[in-house]
């Protein structure tokens, strides 16, 4: 008796392992990463990008229900190639960098569409405000310790509150805004 | 009704087009003086999207009008005319055919090196001319607001050049631009 309850210990402890081992945690390449963005202003696109983010990143293109991610986008970034636009958009109105220097995103549930394609369910928080957001991506991993993660969305900029008073009007700055990221990732 | 030139009038299409281009580009001077002390705000925005669109407008304006005016005739100088102000009309008229082309190109290039698409009313929007350059976007602004003070200039001789021919040599010059009968 004492035997078999030793075993079922060990039984259960093996599926205990195999329940709880972490998917493997990818580090990102910054110099190999990019996140991007297009607004239109004036009826043409008008581009920006963020220069610094990070994330945890614990993914298996094998077990997508283990699978989670959570970036961290430094608002302090934003980089755009016009001085007065970059300025416009750390202000009060925008991103509110000095209250609100970070924007997260969060995975929920990560969908195979088939080949390389994926998409993933989450919540995006930018300044005080959260809404669900869909990531399309496409993930290669051409060795077994690197991967290459491509995507993009869109948002839009009302839901975050990202433009506020005299900026609300959507006639000269549009409300839908195309986010493209590369994120290359090695463990 | 003459369309085309002839050696005495200018017809309905140069007519045409002199009018409705000196609207625009004095209404564009105006407004580009103003618009560069707004403060940062969707309505300098907003603004800056219209001069843009019709920057591009009289780009494609004075396209049409120098092919116009290459296939065709001009009028011929008044016979009482001398010789330095046949001269000195000819330099004028090419500074301001000049102007009229180097104002939206260069701002066509401010924009395109400050990363900025030109929308054109909507319609379409122009291809970028150069990729983001800082210092090619600074010498833009330069010369597109030094080409405006020339400019600004030379409209104002023209136009006081064409009170003069009227009121001063009491010649045909003003009346050929205005009336396109025969």
């Amino acid at each position: 008796m004492e035997k078999m309850k030793f075993l079922l210990v060990i039984v259960q402890l093996c599926f205990m392992t195999t329940n709880f081992a972490a998917t493997p945690a990818w580090k990102i390449v910054p110099a190999k990463s990019s996140l991007v963005f297009v607004a239109t202003q004036n009826g043409a696109p008008v581009k920006g990008r963020f220069k610094k983010f990070s994330g945890i990143i614990n993914f298996d293109l094998d077990r997508l229900n283990d699978s989670k991610i959570k970036i961290t986008v430094d608002m302090n970034s934003v980089e755009t190639s016009h001085e007065e636009l970059t300025t416009t958009l750390a202000t009060a109105d925008w991103f509110d960098v000095k209250l609100f220097p970070d924007a997260v995103f969060e995975s929920t549930k990560f969908i195979k569409d088939g080949g390389n394609r994926y998409h993933a369910d989450g919540r995006l928080t930018i300044r005080d405000q959260s809404a669900p957001v869909t990531v399309s991506f496409t993930a290669d991993q051409p060795t077994k310790n690197s991967a290459m993660v491509k995507g993009s969305t869109i948002l839009k900029r009302t839901a975050f509150d990202v433009g506020q008073g005299e900026w609300a009007s959507l006639d000269e700055v549009g409300d839908e805004v195309k986010v493209d990221f590369v994120v290359s990732a090695v463990r | 009704m003459l369309v085309k030139n002839t050696e005495k009038r200018y017809g309905l299409v140069a007519i045409l087009m002199h009018w409705l281009m000196a609207v625009i580009v004095i209404g564009m001077l105006c407004v580009g003086l103003y618009m560069t002390g707004l403060p940062s705000g969707p309505q300098k925005l907003q603004i800056y999207g219209w001069h843009k669109e019709f920057g591009i407008l009289i780009l494609m304006l004075v396209c049409f009008r120098i092919c116009w005016r290459l296939g065709n005739i001009s009028p011929i100088f008044p016979a009482s005319l001398a010789k330095w102000q046949k001269l000195a009309a000819h330099a004028g008229h090419y500074a301001l055919y000049f102007f009229m082309f180097a104002m939206p190109l260069t701002g066509w290039m401010m924009s395109s090196s400050a990363d900025y698409s030109v929308s054109f009313f909507g319609l379409f929007i122009m291809p970028n001319l150069v990729g983001p350059n800082k210092p090619l976007h600074e010498l833009m602004v330069f010369l597109h607001e030094w080409f405006a003070y020339g400019l600004i200039a030379m409209v104002c001789l023209h136009f006081i050049a064409a009170l003069q021919h009227h009121f001063y040599y009491k010649d045909d010059t003003l009346r050929r631009i205005v009336s396109w009968k025969k």
